[in-house]
Protein backbone atom coordinates (compact mmCIF):
# COMPACT_ATOMS: atom_id res chain seq x y z
CA UNK A 1 0.00 0.00 0.00
CA UNK A 2 1.12 3.35 -0.98
CA UNK A 3 2.62 5.84 1.98
CA UNK A 4 -0.38 8.34 1.42
CA UNK A 5 -2.96 5.80 1.90
CA UNK A 6 -1.35 4.52 5.03
CA UNK A 7 -1.05 8.48 6.20
CA UNK A 8 -4.59 8.63 5.28
CA UNK A 9 -5.78 5.34 7.67
CA UNK A 10 -3.82 6.81 9.72
CA UNK A 11 -5.55 10.12 10.12
CA UNK A 12 -9.31 8.29 9.78
CA UNK A 13 -8.17 5.80 12.50
CA UNK A 14 -7.22 8.40 15.04
CA UNK A 15 -10.74 10.07 14.65
CA UNK A 16 -12.59 7.00 15.34
CA UNK A 17 -10.26 6.20 18.55
CA UNK A 18 -11.26 9.85 19.38
CA UNK A 19 -14.67 9.12 19.33
CA UNK A 20 -14.66 5.58 20.66
CA UNK A 21 -12.25 6.28 23.25
CA UNK A 22 -14.25 8.86 24.76
CA UNK A 23 -16.92 6.52 25.22
CA UNK A 24 -14.34 4.46 26.52
CA UNK A 25 -13.40 7.05 29.34
CA UNK A 26 -17.21 7.90 29.70
CA UNK A 27 -17.83 3.65 30.60
CA UNK A 28 -15.22 4.48 33.32
CA UNK A 29 -17.11 6.92 34.82
CA UNK A 30 -20.10 8.70 34.33
CA UNK A 31 -21.80 5.74 32.20
CA UNK A 32 -20.82 3.17 34.08
CA UNK A 33 -23.45 0.46 35.37
CA UNK A 34 -23.08 0.96 39.26
CA UNK A 35 -25.00 3.95 41.77
CA UNK A 36 -21.58 5.00 42.97
CA UNK A 37 -18.90 6.26 40.43
CA UNK A 38 -16.12 6.23 42.33
CA UNK A 39 -13.82 4.31 40.17
CA UNK A 40 -12.49 2.25 43.64
CA UNK A 41 -14.95 1.82 46.85
CA UNK A 42 -12.83 0.20 49.75
CA UNK A 43 -14.91 -1.86 52.26
CA UNK A 44 -13.00 0.62 54.55
CA UNK A 45 -10.04 3.24 54.16
CA UNK A 46 -7.77 1.04 56.27
CA UNK A 47 -8.28 -2.42 54.11
CA UNK A 48 -8.06 -2.41 50.86
CA UNK A 49 -11.07 -4.89 50.04
CA UNK A 50 -12.90 -3.80 46.86
CA UNK A 51 -16.17 -3.68 47.55
CA UNK A 52 -18.03 -1.39 45.02
CA UNK A 53 -16.58 1.30 42.42
CA UNK A 54 -16.62 1.25 38.45
CA UNK A 55 -13.76 -0.76 38.68
CA UNK A 56 -15.09 -3.41 40.53
CA UNK A 57 -15.37 -7.01 39.19
CA UNK A 58 -19.38 -7.13 38.52
CA UNK A 59 -19.18 -3.66 36.87
CA UNK A 60 -17.12 -4.10 34.42
CA UNK A 61 -18.52 -7.62 33.48
CA UNK A 62 -21.76 -6.00 32.97
CA UNK A 63 -20.18 -3.64 30.13
CA UNK A 64 -17.97 -6.90 28.72
CA UNK A 65 -21.62 -8.63 28.20
CA UNK A 66 -23.24 -6.35 26.55
CA UNK A 67 -22.91 -6.76 22.70
CA UNK A 68 -23.18 -3.15 22.20
CA UNK A 69 -20.14 -2.19 24.49
CA UNK A 70 -18.26 -5.60 23.10
CA UNK A 71 -18.44 -4.36 19.68
CA UNK A 72 -17.56 -1.22 20.23
CA UNK A 73 -14.34 -2.18 22.14
CA UNK A 74 -13.56 -4.99 19.40
CA UNK A 75 -13.25 -1.85 17.06
CA UNK A 76 -11.75 0.22 19.24
CA UNK A 77 -8.73 -2.22 19.61
CA UNK A 78 -8.41 -2.42 15.75
CA UNK A 79 -8.75 1.48 15.27
CA UNK A 80 -5.25 1.36 18.12
CA UNK A 81 -3.36 -1.48 17.32
CA UNK A 82 -3.32 -0.13 13.31
CA UNK A 83 -2.50 3.39 14.41
CA UNK A 84 -0.24 2.56 17.24
CA UNK A 85 2.07 -0.45 15.54
CA UNK A 86 1.72 2.07 11.97
CA UNK A 87 3.09 4.67 14.54
CA UNK A 88 5.56 2.64 16.10
CA UNK A 89 6.32 1.53 12.14
CA UNK A 90 6.95 5.44 11.09
CA UNK A 91 8.96 6.30 13.74
CA UNK A 92 11.48 3.00 13.91
CA UNK A 93 11.63 3.72 9.82
CA UNK A 94 13.24 7.08 10.81
CA UNK A 95 15.71 5.63 13.26
CA UNK A 96 17.02 2.73 11.33
CA UNK A 97 16.58 4.23 7.62
CA UNK A 98 16.72 1.34 4.54
CA UNK A 99 15.01 -0.85 2.47
CA UNK A 100 16.22 -3.92 4.54
CA UNK A 101 15.41 -2.46 8.10
CA UNK A 102 12.07 -1.06 7.12
CA UNK A 103 11.10 -4.83 5.94
CA UNK A 104 11.84 -5.92 9.61
CA UNK A 105 10.42 -3.48 11.40
CA UNK A 106 7.17 -3.54 9.28
CA UNK A 107 7.03 -7.31 10.01
CA UNK A 108 8.21 -7.33 13.50
CA UNK A 109 5.12 -4.53 13.90
CA UNK A 110 2.54 -6.48 12.57
CA UNK A 111 3.43 -9.56 13.98
CA UNK A 112 3.55 -7.96 17.80
CA UNK A 113 0.39 -5.81 16.76
CA UNK A 114 -1.46 -9.26 15.55
CA UNK A 115 -0.29 -10.88 19.12
CA UNK A 116 -1.99 -7.77 21.11
CA UNK A 117 -5.41 -8.19 18.79
CA UNK A 118 -5.70 -11.53 18.92
CA UNK A 119 -5.36 -11.29 23.05
CA UNK A 120 -7.55 -8.24 23.71
CA UNK A 121 -9.81 -9.83 20.76
CA UNK A 122 -10.09 -12.99 22.70
CA UNK A 123 -11.14 -11.02 26.14
CA UNK A 124 -14.17 -9.18 24.19
CA UNK A 125 -15.03 -12.73 22.58
CA UNK A 126 -14.61 -14.95 25.69
CA UNK A 127 -16.55 -12.20 28.03
CA UNK A 128 -19.34 -11.97 25.23
CA UNK A 129 -20.22 -15.64 25.22
CA UNK A 130 -20.39 -15.71 29.40
CA UNK A 131 -22.69 -13.16 28.76
CA UNK A 132 -24.85 -15.83 26.98
CA UNK A 133 -24.77 -14.33 23.58
CA UNK B 1 23.81 5.58 -1.54
CA UNK B 2 22.92 4.70 2.18
CA UNK B 3 20.54 6.68 3.81
CA UNK B 4 21.82 7.55 7.33
CA UNK B 5 20.42 9.30 10.22
CA UNK B 6 23.00 10.56 12.66
CA UNK B 7 21.53 12.61 15.18
CA UNK B 8 18.89 9.93 15.92
CA UNK B 9 15.81 10.59 18.12
CA UNK B 10 17.46 12.65 20.33
CA UNK B 11 16.76 15.25 17.42
CA UNK B 12 13.44 15.69 18.29
CA UNK B 13 14.09 17.15 21.58
CA UNK B 14 16.64 19.83 20.04
CA UNK B 15 14.75 23.16 21.01
CA UNK B 16 17.74 25.36 19.02
CA UNK B 17 16.67 27.12 16.22
CA UNK B 18 13.05 25.16 16.46
CA UNK B 19 10.21 26.96 17.59
CA UNK B 20 6.88 25.46 19.54
CA UNK B 21 5.50 23.55 16.91
CA UNK B 22 8.59 21.29 17.22
CA UNK B 23 7.97 20.58 20.59
CA UNK B 24 4.90 19.97 19.85
CA UNK B 25 6.38 17.64 17.37
CA UNK B 26 8.65 16.02 19.76
CA UNK B 27 5.62 15.54 22.42
CA UNK B 28 3.39 13.59 20.10
CA UNK B 29 5.68 10.87 19.15
CA UNK B 30 6.84 10.78 22.70
CA UNK B 31 3.18 10.71 24.23
CA UNK B 32 2.30 7.98 20.98
CA UNK B 33 4.65 5.84 22.57
CA UNK B 34 3.85 5.85 25.98
CA UNK B 35 0.27 5.46 24.69
CA UNK B 36 1.62 2.44 22.80
CA UNK B 37 3.59 0.80 25.60
CA UNK B 38 0.09 0.77 27.99
CA UNK B 39 -1.96 -0.04 25.52
CA UNK B 40 -0.01 -3.44 25.48
CA UNK B 41 -0.04 -3.77 29.20
CA UNK B 42 -3.53 -2.67 29.77
CA UNK B 43 -4.72 -5.53 26.67
CA UNK B 44 -2.84 -8.24 29.12
CA UNK B 45 -4.14 -6.60 32.48
CA UNK B 46 -7.82 -6.45 31.22
CA UNK B 47 -7.82 -10.22 30.43
CA UNK B 48 -7.45 -10.94 33.83
CA UNK B 49 -10.77 -10.95 33.80
CA UNK B 50 -11.57 -14.14 32.76
CA UNK B 51 -10.31 -15.43 36.17
CA UNK B 52 -13.28 -14.80 37.69
CA UNK B 53 -14.27 -11.92 40.49
CA UNK B 54 -10.57 -12.34 42.92
CA UNK B 55 -8.17 -12.26 40.90
CA UNK B 56 -9.72 -9.05 39.13
CA UNK B 57 -9.96 -7.05 41.80
CA UNK B 58 -6.44 -8.32 43.76
CA UNK B 59 -5.56 -7.09 40.11
CA UNK B 60 -7.38 -3.24 40.51
CA UNK B 61 -6.19 -2.61 43.74
CA UNK B 62 -3.06 -3.33 43.13
CA UNK B 63 -2.85 -1.01 40.58
CA UNK B 64 -4.38 1.55 42.99
CA UNK B 65 -1.78 0.87 45.25
CA UNK B 66 0.99 -0.92 43.66
CA UNK B 67 4.08 -2.16 46.47
CA UNK B 68 1.24 -1.04 49.47
CA UNK B 69 1.71 2.66 48.21
CA UNK B 70 -1.70 4.38 47.06
CA UNK B 71 0.11 6.21 43.51
CA UNK B 72 -2.78 4.51 41.43
CA UNK B 73 -3.85 7.89 40.98
CA UNK B 74 -0.93 9.77 40.10
CA UNK B 75 0.02 7.05 37.91
CA UNK B 76 -3.88 7.31 35.83
CA UNK B 77 -3.58 11.41 35.98
CA UNK B 78 -0.25 10.91 34.18
CA UNK B 79 -1.57 8.84 31.41
CA UNK B 80 -4.92 11.21 31.18
CA UNK B 81 -2.14 13.91 30.46
CA UNK B 82 -0.64 11.61 28.07
CA UNK B 83 -3.57 11.01 26.50
CA UNK B 84 -5.59 14.07 26.06
CA UNK B 85 -2.31 16.00 24.45
CA UNK B 86 -1.74 13.02 21.92
CA UNK B 87 -5.57 12.98 21.18
CA UNK B 88 -6.39 16.91 20.99
CA UNK B 89 -2.50 17.34 19.63
CA UNK B 90 -3.57 14.56 16.41
CA UNK B 91 -6.60 16.30 15.94
CA UNK B 92 -4.90 19.86 15.05
CA UNK B 93 -2.49 17.82 12.94
CA UNK B 94 -5.19 16.14 11.05
CA UNK B 95 -6.84 19.18 10.42
CA UNK B 96 -3.60 21.12 9.38
CA UNK B 97 -1.93 18.74 7.29
CA UNK B 98 -4.82 17.82 4.94
CA UNK B 99 -4.42 21.31 4.61
CA UNK B 100 -7.29 22.94 6.01
CA UNK B 101 -7.22 26.05 8.21
CA UNK B 102 -3.74 27.29 7.00
CA UNK B 103 -2.91 30.36 5.23
CA UNK B 104 -2.49 30.72 1.08
CA UNK B 105 0.89 29.72 -0.65
CA UNK B 106 2.79 32.18 -0.68
CA UNK B 107 6.40 33.49 -1.87
CA UNK B 108 9.01 33.38 1.19
CA UNK B 109 10.20 37.40 2.07
CA UNK B 110 12.89 38.08 4.57
CA UNK B 111 12.72 37.78 7.30
CA UNK B 112 11.20 34.06 6.42
CA UNK B 113 8.36 34.14 9.38
CA UNK B 114 6.12 31.23 8.60
CA UNK B 115 2.80 32.51 8.11
CA UNK B 116 1.10 29.12 7.84
CA UNK B 117 1.43 29.14 12.09
CA UNK B 118 -0.13 32.11 12.42
CA UNK B 119 -4.16 32.96 11.90
CA UNK B 120 -6.80 29.92 12.08
CA UNK B 121 -3.57 27.85 12.99
CA UNK B 122 -2.36 29.64 16.14
CA UNK B 123 -6.02 30.10 17.07
CA UNK B 124 -6.32 26.08 17.05
CA UNK B 125 -3.66 25.64 19.12
CA UNK B 126 -5.13 27.96 21.76
CA UNK B 127 -8.77 26.56 21.73
CA UNK B 128 -7.26 22.94 21.99
CA UNK B 129 -4.99 23.97 24.28
CA UNK B 130 -7.85 25.45 26.76
CA UNK B 131 -9.88 22.22 25.73
CA UNK B 132 -6.82 20.06 27.33
CA UNK B 133 -6.55 21.96 30.30
CA UNK B 134 -10.04 21.95 30.80
CA UNK B 135 -10.28 18.43 30.14
CA UNK B 136 -7.84 17.29 32.39
CA UNK B 137 -8.85 18.90 35.40
CA UNK B 138 -12.26 17.47 35.13
CA UNK B 139 -10.18 14.05 34.54
CA UNK B 140 -8.10 14.68 37.73
CA UNK B 141 -10.94 15.59 39.92
CA UNK B 142 -12.68 12.76 39.56
CA UNK B 143 -9.38 10.39 39.41
CA UNK B 144 -8.80 11.51 43.08
CA UNK B 145 -12.15 12.29 44.08
CA UNK B 146 -14.89 9.99 42.38
CA UNK B 147 -16.67 13.82 41.60
CA UNK B 148 -18.19 13.99 38.20
CA UNK B 149 -17.88 18.03 37.65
Amino acid sequence: MRESKIMLLQYLTGLFILVLGTFHMLLLSVLAPTSNKVLYQYSSPTNHTLIGGTLYYSTVTAIYHTLLWGSIFELLLTFLVFHIFNGFRIILSEQFPGAKAEKIITYSMLIIGLIIFIWGSRTIVLMLLQGGI
Amino acid sequence: MAIENKKGWISWFNPIKYGFDRWLFAMHRFTGIVIGLYLMAHVFETSNILRGPLTWNNVMVFLDWPFGIHFGPYILSALLLVVVFHALNGLRLTIVENGLMLVKPYRPEYPYKPKSLAGWNFALKIVLGILMIVISIFGIVYIFTGVIL
